[in-house]
């Protein structure tokens, strides 16, 4: 990299977000991408673009322009209906290479399909990715460690990509300005989408998909939705969860019991227990799990860390159970009680479940 | 059919602070690694019961490779002691502030360097970086179909065959080998070491001479990496500013110091939680 590159690197350029379609559906944090994408773009003075992939898309691509998109592609193809890494890794890299100039930012879920794709994508270009973000903003940064003396210099429109980081109490902003696009993921839930305007007009290119018979060496035989069997953890009015304080995997029964007096609620945890195996990962909540936006939470014996808390800070009440009074969960709870869990609770499913008038034979779904 | 191939397994652990442990954390919340209590991630685990299960399943040898200071070393002792045939410490200052994609590019090189591997089993992430990135990554470089979020694995007939955590359900795949794969903590915990492993453990920690054939240390140059792609200048990406966490709230109505019954109903009388729950119901 030459010294007059850099002085002009990091150019402004187009916001990139790779939707997610699952089943036939598109996935929520596609929107949610879409309303953090258009902030990024809008300071740029560049375009939001959107890259869908798939087979028999419908009004996937027009939804995606009323949800802020100027321009969508579409790389329609019958082997792209279902996800699979190298299949989806080929036609994003090669949408990639076909533009004339690559996007400045390209964002992507990181849901389990995000987080197995961008990786790939990254790696193939060379580029920077970060994990898991819960802000994304464009700003500039000054390069002054000379230990590389080629980045050395001032980055005008550099991607800021913060996450928390780990063990601390402490955000980090990261930053790749020297090649683009800059990649991040960014987390479901957290990113808050634009309202639909059906006046919103953008265009719909289709792109050509050309798969490789490499693309195919991995084939999906069988897919098992559990939609069925209830809700989602992040769709579930009332959460109840569960940390170390529960002393031991048994205390999710306790708090299944408290889950049974509300409608529509469902058992989250924090990571260090699902660590231990005490309940399934499914079940997690935090930076590495689910991020919930639940009207109530109820957190039994977790302390509040970092991690956890950007998965549920955003719930309408939080009420807190831990017998350290000086657990970070008190600092950001809007109720705490100082006691023992195995004490409060059934005290609390005393009092909740009189509350709560369930209609007879209408059965309390729980996500399990 | 039950093909007892002699597989050539391979498995990537990590050593990382003890996020349980209050030492080495720094009062303005940074962590001290040098004097942080040092373990196994935890993810690891799984991949490493993963790599023992096909070893002793299917057959083959298990080569476990890691990246960091020398102190590292102890994961890869931890590994033997567990069933680990052999293992391989890349250690190199020129490492340090590698980022997730020069992680991978060293990994890459290093695996080039100690052989074909029939599949690489790796944690679905560390809990010190929490980013998934070097597995795939790693597959990419490597050119290797990969399956994430693994939650069982098993070889019939020369074919791999495995489930997949996807959102809101679970995925059963089929690939041919060679393959990548990130187990995830869903996976069998991983089992007590074994008496031959920790004896064996025990033999080598005696003879410094035997200990350097089971762990071998190498660098960029051993493995023939470029140091330029790796480290500081390697890495696309940098932590350019950290802030503290601002407090939120900060006005938690607090309940203690009463019997449980006495502190549910203050909550009760001072919180709209029955009102809200019943609204809740309404709905």
């Amino acid at each position: 990299m030459s010294d007059e590159a850099v002085t002009n690197f990091c150019p402004k350029g187009d916001v990139l977000v790779i939707a997610e379609v699952a089943a036939g559906e598109l996935q929520p944090v596609t929107l949610e991408l879409l309303g953090a994408g258009r902030i990024l773009s809008d300071k740029m003075e560049r375009s939001l673009l959107c890259l869908v992939l798939g087979h028999n898309l419908g009004d996937i691509p027009q939804k995606l322009i009323e949800y802020g998109a100027d321009v969508v592609y579409v790389a329609d193809h019958p082997e792209l209906y279902q996800y699979r890494t190298l299949t989806y890794r080929r036609a994003v890299c090669d949408f990639l290479e076909s533009l004339p100039e690559p996007p400045h930012t390209t964002l992507l879920g990181s849901t389990t399909t995000g987080r197995d794709l961008a990786p790939r994508i990254a790696a193939h270009f060379d580029t920077g990715l970060t994990a898991d973000c819960t802000e994304l903003d464009i700003g500039p940064y000054e390069h002054k460690s000379k230990v590389d003396p080629s980045k050395v210099g001032l980055y005008p429109n550099c991607l800021y990509a913060i996450r928390p980081s780990f063990g601390e109490s402490l955000k980090a902003r990261i930053l790749g300005p020297w090649k683009n696009p800059q990649m991040a993921t960014a987390r479901p839930g957290v990113m808050i989408p634009l309202k639909l305007d059906p006046n919103r007009v953008g265009k719909i290119v289709n792109v050509p998909v050309n798969l490789q018979p490499e693309d195919y060496r991995l084939v999906v035989a069988d897919t098992v939705r559990e939609i069925s069997k209830g809700f989602k953890l992040t769709e579930a009015d009332v959460i109840i969860a569960g940390g170390f304080g529960l002393g031991s995997a048994d205390g999710f029964e306790l708090l299944k019991k408290l889950a049974d007096c509300f409608p529509n609620s469902a058992i989250g945890a924090s990571r260090k227990v699902v660590d231990l195996g005490w309940i399934p990962y499914q079940h997690q909540v935090g930076q590495t799990g689910k991020t919930v936006r639940p009207k109530l939470y109820i957190a039994c014996g977790i302390s509040g860390a970092i991690q956890h808390r950007v998965g549920m800070s955003k719930s309408g009440m939080i009420i807190a159970i831990n017998k350290d009074p000086d657990a970070p969960i008190f600092k950001f709870a809007n109720y705490g009680i100082v006691g023992d869990v195995y004490q409060i609770i059934p005290e609390m499913i005393k009092e909740f479940g009189a509350v709560i008038k369930k209609e007879e034979g209408e059965p309390v779904g729980r996500a399990r | 059919m039950l093909a007892t191939g002699s597989y050539n397994i391979f498995v990537l652990v990590k050593q990382v602070p003890d996020q349980g442990s209050k030492a080495g954390i720094n009062p303005d919340g940074t962590i001290d690694r040098a004097k942080a209590k040092r373990m196994l991630n935890p993810f690891d685990r799984y991949a490493l019961q993963a790599a023992l299960f096909t070893k002793r399943t299917y057959g083959g040898t298990v080569t476990a490779i890691s990246m960091g200071p020398p102190p590292a070393t102890e994961v890869l002792l931890e590994a033997l002691e567990h069933g680990v045939d052999l293992g391989y410490l890349l250690c190199d200052r020129r490492l340090a502030a590698s980022d997730t994609l020069a992680t991978a590019y060293a990994l890459y090189k290093t695996i080039l360097y100690v052989g074909k591997p029939d599949v690489i089993f790796c944690g679905l992430q560390t809990t010190d970086g929490d980013t998934a990135q070097v597995g795939p990554q790693l597959a990419e470089r490597l050119n290797l179909p990969q399956i994430t979020y693994c939650e069982d694995f098993a070889i019939v007939n020369g074919k791999v065959e495995a489930q997949r955590i996807i959102e809101g359900g679970t995925q059963k795949v089929v690939t041919d080998l060679p393959v990548l794969v990130t187990v995830a903590n869903s996976y069998h915990a991983l089992e007590y070491k074994s008496f031959r492993g920790a004896w064996r453990v025990q033999q080598l920690k005696r003879n410094p001479e035997e200990m350097s054939k089971y762990i071998r240390t190498v660098d960029l140059d051993v493995i023939g990496a470029d140091a330029e792609r790796c480290g500081l200048k390697g890495s696309p990406t940098i932590v350019a500013a950290t802030e503290k966490v601002g407090e939120i709230g900060g006005n938690c109505c607090m309940f203690e110091g009463n019997s449980p019954e006495v502190l549910i109903s203050d909550l009760l009388a001072a919180a709209n939680v029955k009102e809200y729950i019943a609204a809740l119901e309404a709905k």
